[in-house]
């Protein structure tokens, strides 16, 4: 098994910074979706990551933690995250992105 | 080369990929993007073997946004670990021989101008500082004399990371690195100081820890190259491999080293400020309105 990153959408929606999207150095890893957070009530959407690209490198939970100083990532064992986006259940947008959570680990 | 090669052809749509797909209708071709809206649209740049947390992944990924029209650009490189990401982007790359990117770039540069005239397509040079600064150094100083007009880039990690981490031009004097036990004798290369010497019409360093920077320098660069003349971009874009950083911080090394000796700095010449500001509207470098008088004390 292996770490991928996990965003808190509690967290994540109430600030929004955004930074992790900036930040990541894999293209079409961490993606917004306005509709993640907006659900739950929250001001905003959320990031989220699509743990299939998600290399494993932290980068983000430093920029989270030390740049936005959210503290909303956390790495986490892959087999550990009950539901996660994967590509092949991302749709894009005009502005914005949806995923359908499924199980990481199949079989 | 245009909008054209970004569609399906016809019958075929419902047999392409779910990335491919994603891409003619949600990337970035024909629109204007920036970095803010990282994200929400289908990024150019795929899967790659790159490392984990590798910040020249970070400014490959960042130029790519940066490109002002993707669809009329072309990428050339060299060996060393950039190819590996940069060929894998919907933007047609050309990869030379070691150290002939930069006479690639410009008979390609030459060859796109005869035939589409005045029409912009944008060659953008993106190679390691061994590729730039070492094996490709005479192709690429002469490139800048000549005032060939596409940008070149230098993916500076100060080392030869892709062969097991060799010294190269770039890397800093008493840097002991795997394949340089006794640690470099010699100071990093100024080639800063070369390009503007030789002519370059702009030139900047710049760290990928501010990706609006990097969005600002790339732009800046690729529309000077389109009329004025030669431009050159160097990137400290560390390694995180050979210089034994830990993936987490990465961003933490290109801030301390961005304070400590990669300062931005960028020069632009009188012609191109000129160009960028008539042009595309740059409103930076417009003359600074007068300060008004100062008032006169004891007459309020």
């Amino acid at each position: 098994m292996y770490l991928v990153a996990d965003i808190s959408v509690e967290i994540c929606a109430a600030k929004s910074c955004k930074l992790c999207t900036q930040y990541c150095p894999e293209a079409n890893t961490i993606l917004y979706s306005d509709e993640m957070g907006k659900d739950k009530g929250f001001k905003y959407g959320s990031a989220y990551v699509a743990v299939d690209r998600c290399k494993g490198c932290a980068q983000c939970v430093w920029v989270c933690d030390n740049m936005a100083k959210n503290n909303a990532i956390k790495m986490i064992m892959i087999d550990q995250l009950p539901k996660a986006a994967l590509t092949d259940n991302i749709t894009y947008g005009e502005k914005s992105t949806t995923a359908v959570l499924a199980s990481p680990v199949v079989g | 080369m245009s909008l054209d090669y970004v569609k399906f052809s016809n019958g075929f749509e419902k047999f392409m990929p779910k990335e491919y797909r994603d891409m003619v209708e949600h990337g970035p071709f024909g629109k204007k993007i920036s970095v803010s809206q990282m994200g929400s649209f289908k990024e150019v740049l795929e899967e790659h073997p790159m490392c984990a947390g590798c910040a020249m992944t970070l400014f490959i990924r960042l130029a790519m946004i940066a490109f002002p029209n993707p669809e009329d650009t072309i990428t050339v490189g060299t060996a060393g670990c950039g190819r590996l990401a940069i060929s894998q982007a919907a933007i047609p790359f050309v990869y030379g021989n070691y150290g002939d990117q930069n006479g690639v770039a410009s008979g390609l540069s030459r060859g796109l101008r005869l035939r589409f005239g005045d029409k912009p397509k944008d060659v953008v040079v993106m190679a390691g500082d061994g590729g730039t600064a070492d094996i490709g150094f005479q192709q690429v100083l002469h490139s800048w004399f000549r005032k060939e007009r596409f940008t070149t880039i230098m993916l500076d990690n100060e080392v030869y990371g892709n062969t097991g981490g060799q010294e190269s031009g770039m890397t800093n004097r008493g840097a002991v690195l795997k394949m340089a036990p006794l640690g470099k004798k010699f100071e990093k290369m100024d080639m800063v100081q070369m390009a503007k010497v030789a002519g370059c019409a702009y030139v900047a360093t710049v760290v990928p820890n501010n990706p609006r920077r990097v969005e600002s320098v790339i732009k800046k660069a690729v529309l000077i190259a389109r009329e004025v003349g030669s431009t050159y971009i160097q990137a400290y874009t560390s390694c995180n491999i050979e210089y034994a950083i830990p993936t987490d911080k990465v961003m933490e090394d290109a801030k301390t080293v961005e304070n400590d000796r990669y300062a931005f700095s960028e020069y632009i010449s009188d012609e191109a400020k000129q160009y960028l500001t008539e042009r595309y509207g740059y409103k930076e470098f417009l003359p600074k309105p007068a300060a008004p008088a100062a008032a006169i004390p004891g007459k309020a």
